[in-house]
C-alpha cells in the first residue's frame, strides 16, 4: 500500500509548467535576474519533490514491512540483533520435531507388528510338525483322505498372506521418509524467512534515515490501529510451540485439572 | 556378501537412519552404526571396522559429498563402498558424486526394492 503523496508529481508536472511560461514571459522581457530566481525556485522544487517522494515510498515500504513482520508473528525492530529465531522459523522448526517424532511412534508399532509376524512364521512352522502327523494319520484312515493335501493349501496360503503382511509393513516404514523429505524443505523455507528478515531490518534502517532526511512524520498509530493491534487473547493460534510457557497447558491432564478446577 | 560387515549410516535425520536401519535388518545387516553428519561420522570411519557406509548428502556440518571425498583421499578408508541416499536430484550432483567415486546413488524418496537393489549391486561389483 505505497500510496501517493499529498501533492505528487502530477503537481510537480503542473507546477513546471506555471514556472517555464513564467521564465520564457520574462527572458522575453529581458529581466535576467528574474530568470535566474525562476530557475533557482525550480531546481530546490524539483530537489524537495523528489525528496518527499521517495520519502512516501520509504513509509510504504516501512508499512509493508511491518504488516509483513507481524504476519510472521514476529517483530521486526532495528535495534534488536539479539534473536536469529523468529517465531516463523521456531514454528517450522516445531512441525519437523513432531513429524519426526509421529514417523518414529509409526515405526515403533511397525517393528511390533513385524514381531507378531515372526510369530506368525514360527507358528508356521510348527503347524508343519502337525501336518506330518496328519500325512501318517491319513494312511490309516480312509475318512482323513485328502485332509492332508487341503491341509498343506492352507497353510502355503497362509505362508504368502504373512509374506505380504511383511512386504507391506516393510513400505509402512520406508514411507515415513516424507519426514526426511519435507522437513529438508522446511529447513530451506526456515533459512529463507531468516534471510528475508535480517534484510527488511536493514531496509528498515534505512527507511528511517529516508524518514529523519525528507522530514515525513511517522504517524503515531491511533487508538483505532492500538486496538487492532492489541492480540485477542482467545484469537486461534494453532498448536502451542512453547509449552514451557506458563499461560500454555501441556498435557491434557493439565487441561482437565483447569476444568475441575473451575467446576466441571 | 558379508552379512556380517558393519555399516555406518550417516543421516541428519534420525527418521531416515531408522528406515535405512530397517531395511538393512531385512537383508540380515544387522552390525550397523549411526552418525549425524559428516563430521561426526569421519572419526568413526577413521577408528577403522566400518566395511560399508552409506550416507546422505544434505547434512550440516560436513555434507555427504565431502565426507565421500575425505574417505577415497585417505589410503586407509581409499577403497570402503560407499552409498550415497539423498534427495539431491540434480544431474549435476549426481554426475559429481559419481566424479568423487560414489558406489551407488539412491534418491529419496525411494523404495525397500530400490534400496536392496543398489546394495546388491555394490557388492555385485566388488566381488
Amino acid at each position: 500500500m505505497i500510496s501517493g503523496t499529498g501533492k505528487g508529481m502530477g503537481h510537480f508536472e503542473m507546477e513546471l509548467q506555471l514556472k517555464a511560461q513564467e521564465l520564457v514571459s520574462v527572458l522575453n522581457e529581458g529581466k535576467l535576474s528574474d530568470a535566474m530566481e525562476i530557475i533557482q525556485e525550480l531546481h530546490e522544487f524539483r530537489h524537495q519533490t523528489f525528496f518527499s517522494e521517495v520519502g512516501h515510498l520509504t513509509r510504504g515500504l516501512h508499512e509493508a514491512i511491518k504488516s509483513f513482520s507481524s504476519e510472521l508473528g514476529s517483530s521486526l525492530q532495528v535495534d534488536d540483533d539479539s534473536s536469529d529465531d523468529t517465531d516463523a522459523a521456531d514454528r517450522l522448526n516445531y512441525v519437523i520435531e513432531m513429524t519426526e517424532k509421529n514417523a518414529h511412534d509409526t515405526m515403533d508399532r511397525v517393528d511390533k507388528a513385524l514381531s507378531l509376524v515372526d510369530k506368525l512364521d514360527s507358528q508356521s512352522e510348527r503347524f508343519k510338525d502337525l501336518l506330518l502327523l496328519v500325512g501318517q494319520l491319513e494312511k490309516e484312515h480312509d475318512s482323513l483322505s485328502g485332509v492332508y493335501d487341503r491341509t498343506c493349501a492352507v497353510k502355503e496360503e497362509s505362508e504368502q498372506t504373512i509374506g505380504t503382511l511383511r512386504a507391506e509393513l516393510t513400505d509402512i516404514v520406508v514411507s515415513q521418509s516424507y519426514q526426511d523429505i519435507t522437513g529438508q524443505l522446511i529447513r530451506r523455507v526456515i533459512n529463507l524467512v531468516t534471510n528475508v528478515e535480517t534484510h527488511l531490518v536493514g531496509l528498515m534502517e534505512m527507511a528511517s534515515q529516508v524518514e529523519k532526511l525528507s522530514g515525513i512524520e511517522v504517524s503515531v498509530a491511533s487508538e483505532d490501529d492500538k486496538q487492532t493491534n492489541k492480540k485477542n487473547p482467545i484469537q486461534a493460534e494453532g498448536p502451542q510451540v512453547n509449552k514451557e510457557s506458563a499461560d500454555v497447558v501441556s498435557n491434557q491432564d493439565e487441561v482437565d485439572d483447569l476444568l475441575s478446577s473451575l467446576g466441571f | 556378501m558379508n552379512k556380517d560387515m558393519k555399516i555406518l549410516v550417516v543421516d541428519d535425520f534420525s527418521t531416515m537412519r531408522r528406515i535405512i536401519k530397517n531395511l538393512l535388518r531385512d537383508l540380515g545387516m544387522t552390525n550397523v552404526q549411526e552418525a549425524d553428519d559428516g563430521q561426526t561420522a569421519l572419526p568413526i570411519l577413521k577408528q577403522g571396522g566400518i566395511d560399508f557406509l552409506v550416507t546422505d548428502w544434505n547434512m550440516p556440518g560436513m555434507t555427504g559429498i565431502d565426507l565421500l571425498k575425505e574417505v577415497r583421499s585417505d589410503p586407509q578408508l581409499a577403497s570402503m563402498p560407499v552409498l550415497m541416499v539423498t534427495a539431491e536430484a540434480k544431474k549435476e550432483q549426481i554426475i559429481a558424486a559419481a566424479q568423487a567415486g560414489v558406489n551407488g546413488y539412491v534418491v529419496k524418496p525411494f523404495t525397500a526394492a530400490v534400496l536392496k537393489e543398489k546394495i546388491d549391486k555394490i557388492f555385485e561389483r566388488l566381488g
